[in-house]
Parts: C-alpha cells; structure tokens; sequence
C-alpha cells in the first residue's frame, strides 16, 4: 500500500474535522441536526475567492506567493475577511429561518427539514452566482517536498494541517478555559437552567454560529487551496461531516477532530485497497456502525 | 416593643400566568413577601405552585398582572435578567450542571458579577459549604442528592441575590437530608437572605417557615403565619395532606 495515503487522509480528514466541529456544536446547543452545515464550507470557500479575486486586481502586489506556497497575501486577507462575511450569513440564516422557527418552539424535525431548505438554496445561490465550474484559488502548481518514509506534502497542505491543529486546540481551550466556553457547554446541557443563572442564550446561540461559521470558512479555504472549489462541495461533505460528529461523540470538539482525521484516514486508504469509487461509502458505513455499536461515538456519554 | 414591620421585597399582583394563553394555571394571584421572611407555598398537587414561581423568576409566560422586587417593576424582565436584580432561582429538577464541575458551576453563576467580586464570593460560599469545597473539581453530576441541592443553593446565593425561591428543594431526598437542608435554608434566611419555598413536604416546611400561604386551582385560598396554619385542622387535611383524627374535622 501507498503509504501517501497516510498524508491524503490526514489533509481530508482535517477539512472533515474542522467542518465535523461546526455540526457538532450546533447539534449539542441548537438541538438540531443542521444538514446545512456544508453549505457554510462552500460558501466560506467562494467568498475567500471572491475577495482574494477583488483584491489581487486592486493590488497585484498582494499575488506574489508568499516563501513556499502557491498563494499571496491576498488569500490570507480574503480569509479574515471571508470568516467574517461567513460569519454573518450564518447569523442571516437564523435570523431568516431558525431563529424564527425557534421562537415558535418548532420540533426537531421541522428544523431539521428546515435545514434541508436552507442547504438546497445556499447551493442554488452559489452556482446562480460563481456557476457549477470549478474554480481555483492558484493554478501553480507545487512540488510536494519528501517527509520521510515514502511520504510527500506540499507547503501548502502542511500549512493546511497546521492550521486546523492551531484552530481545534484553540476552540478546545475556548471551550473549557473561558466563561463563554462555559456558558456554551452549560447551554448545550439544560438550557432552561443556563437563562436561570444568567446566561443570555441568544447570545451563545450567536457565537456558536459564528464559530462555527468560522471553521467552516477555514475548511473550505482548505478545499479550495488543495483540491477545488465548487457549489457542490458542502454536499459532498455533508455525509463524512456527520460521520465525524456522531463518531466524536456529539458535543466533543476534540472527538469531532480525531473523528474527522478516521473518516478522511478511512476513505483514503479505502481509495487505496478497494477503488477510488468505494471514497463516498466509506463514511455512510462509519455513521451506520457507530450509530449501531456505539451511539453516543468516542468521547460522547450515553443517553 | 413594637416589632418594626419589614419593607415588601417581592410582590404580585393579579399575577395570571401558564404555557397556554387559553389555559391559565396561576389565576389572579397577589403576593407579597416581607424582608428576611421565610414564606412557604403549600397546595395540593396540580395546585400551580411551581407554574406560580416559575413566572416569577421568567419560565413561564405572564398573561396578566404585574410583578415587583424592590420596588422595580420586573414583569417584562427576561429570566437571564432577573438574577441580576436580585432574584435567584432553584429549580425542583436539574438544578445544577451536571457535566461540569462543582467549581464551574460556581464560576457560571459568578460570570455575571464585577471580575473583582467573583473569586471573593467563591471563597465565601466554600467556606459556607465545606463539602462542596473538598470536592470542587469533581462532576457536579457524581454529587449525592443532598449535596446537588446544596451545590444549586451556593450556585443561586453566589450573587446574593435579595430574594431566593426554591422549588420543592425536598423532592427526591430522604427525610435525614431533607432536615439538613431545610436547617441550612433556615441558617440562609437567618443571615438576612428572603426565601420563597414551594414545597409538598407540609410538616418540614412549616416547622422552618414564618409564614405560609395555600394555593389551590392557582389562587390564593389561605394564608397565614406558619405555626397558625399548622394547627388548623380542616386546613390540615383540606388541603396539605396532613391527617387529623376524624373527630377533630368539622363537616
């Protein structure tokens, strides 16, 4: 076996992880599977693109690649300013839809279907705006630097890795060392309680949108860096993204993390051992086994 | 000596509260509780007690009438809110969080003071609850019953709020912890904490109350002071489940 395998899956399975943590903060806060969570990936995706594109032709200065990588410092300046556009359509999603739904003390089911609706029109609105082509945020090519033991990685997709590290420890520390991780975990288990001792729920609800926004974001930059971009890619992610979540156990930032590296591990070495059209089964056959031996996944508690 | 008659802290009036627009489960209450009073909510089961605090500390929606503490109107205040004017409240089930430690919990409820009071006020209720201190970085979720409702009162005074209102802080607990916590609750309110008990344990809670009042069908049928409540005997059995011998009840 390839072991190049050993560094495709921990690329994809990072992208999976830091999407993964997004979808297992909104189901352990808002109490809803959001299957339109992926659709944040690709979003945050086509606005880094879209911003990197305006300001390399203000400034072509800012596409001059930076050391080794194949980008300039006008992707890393789109994707400050990608997060935070990302950030705000998924607060518009839930002022618009759930937000209103919940008011209404809608079931689960209304606002999982819900999200099913606002997957299908982000989508829509991203291949009405940028169209169905792939686009790319560099097409230079970079030579994949040997790391030992038969293993190769580019610049960019160690920087890629390092990233989604720096990113998972800091959500993990915002999560158990600050007040409002507190908060978020005291709302995720009684929410009634958390108003009763002064929490503004609303306000949590806010930041884990934005959070998880966020993490999309940098996800997609990721796809788009390494692979592609394209309307579909947050529903080609939207199984492994939940493969990860429930693996992780749900409301573990960690779990989804380590989850994500098994599901992006699992389908590139089944690329690998059984053919490169099995990829998009390997995470449907994770959720089932989890979902039947073990439901509450690795570092979740059971019900 | 004349006794000096207390200033209201927390009162309702007309108070008409429930989940169902169309089905008011507290009809019409008016309310009032006094400085450093102890008052228990006594009533048969489906009385409305519960529904009756948790309006007043924001769980339950308020059709009509109006709600004060400290003289501020506070019936529009959203539930989050009303522990920062001063009212803490200790829900009958769940009351604390169980997947963080004993020490989270504290910190949660602390978050909302000034950063400079926060660890001051910790250390005060650590001091005030020894048990919780010896065991602060353990799951809240691995306490035994007693110490939980422990926790959930430290975790309501760390604000010292002016008025705490517990719901059924007895439920679930055998009679020994029952009187453990009701002498600390008593200990609380003597240090100048008013407390409001909803309770269905009538002996226990009028043995620690000043005064109780009766609610049935969601209003206010009988009030009084603790101990005259206590030896009225149609009262007794009408209403509290406390059974008389037959003879003493007149028909």
């Amino acid at each position: 076996m390839n072991p190049q395998a050993l560094m495709d899956g921990l690329i994809a399975g990072s992208m999976i992880g830091l999407g993964a943590i997004g979808v297992t903060l909104t189901y352990s806060i808002l109490r809803f599977a959001n299957f339109a969570h992926g659709e944040f990936v690709a979003w945050g995706a086509y606005f880094a693109l879209a911003v990197a594109g305006a300001l390399g032709a203000l400034f072509s200065g800012l596409l001059t690649p930076i050391g080794p990588f194949s980008f300039g410092w006008a992707l890393p300046i789109a994707a400050l300013i990608a997060i935070v556009l990302n950030g705000g359509l998924a607060l518009l999603v839930d002022a618009l839809l759930f937000g209103r739904l919940r008011d209404r003390r809608s079931s689960i089911i209304i606002m999982v279907m819900a999200s099913f609706g606002a997957a299908l029109t982000l989508r829509s609105l991203l291949e009405f705006t940028f169209t169905s082509k792939p686009a790319y945020f560099t097409t230079a090519l970079q030579i994949a630097q040997p790391l030992g033991g038969g293993i190769r990685a580019t610049p960019d997709q160690l920087l890629s890795l390092g990233v989604a590290a720096v990113l998972v420890i800091a959500v993990h520390l915002l999560l158990t060392r600050t007040s409002i991780g507190r908060s978020m975990r005291a709302v995720s288990e009684n929410v009634q309680l958390a108003g009763v001792v002064g929490i503004e729920v609303r306000k949590v609800i806010r930041i884990v949108w934005l959070l998880g926004a966020a993490l999309a974001c940098v996800a997609g930059i990721s796809a788009g860096l390494l692979v592609q971009i394209r309307p579909q890619m947050g529903l080609d992610l939207l199984l492994p993204l939940f493969a990860a979540a429930i693996l992780g156990g749900i409301g573990s930032v960690p779990g989804a993390m380590l989850a994500g590296l098994i599901v992006g591990l699992s389908e590139a070495f089944a690329v690998q051992l059984i053919g490169a059209e099995w990829r998009a089964a390997i995470a449907f056959i994770i959720l089932v086994l989890v979902l039947l031996l073990r439901p509450q996944g690795l570092f979740g508690r059971p019900e | 000596m004349m006794e000096v008659v207390k200033p209201v802290v927390l009162s309702t009036e007309g108070l008409v509260a429930g989940y169902e627009r169309d089905l008011p489960i507290v009809r019409g209450v008016d309310f009032a509780v006094r400085a450093d009073e102890l008052v228990v909510v006594l009533g048969p089961n489906g009385a409305g007690k519960s529904t009756f605090v948790k309006a007043i500390a924001g769980l339950v929606p308020v059709h009509s009438g109006t709600m004060a503490l400290d003289g501020a109107d506070i019936t529009a205040v959203p539930a989050h809110e009303k522990i920062r004017h001063g009212l803490a409240f200790v829900p009958q089930t769940e009351n604390i969080f169980a997947t963080l430690s004993i020490n989270d919990n504290l910190l949660l409820a602390a978050d909302i003071l000034p950063k400079e009071r926060r660890a001051g006020r910790i250390a005060a209720l650590y001091d005030m609850f020894p048990d919780l201190s010896a065991h602060s970085s353990r799951r809240a979720g691995q306490l035994s019953g007693g110490q939980r409702q422990m926790l959930a009162v430290a975790r309501a005074l760390i604000v010292e709020p002016s008025v705490l209102i517990l719901d059924e802080p007895s439920a679930g607990l055998s009679p020994k912890i029952v009187a453990e916590v009701f002498a600390r609750l008593k200990e609380i309110n003597a240090q100048g904490v008013t407390i409001i008990l909803v309770e269905q344990n009538v002996k226990a809670a009028l043995a620690i109350a000043d005064r109780a009042v009766i609610l049935v069908e969601g209003e206010i049928r009988h009030e009084g002071t603790a101990e005259g409540l206590a030896d009225d005997p149609l009262v007794a059995e009408l209403y509290l489940g406390v059974r008389h011998d037959r003879a003493e009840v007149s028909p």
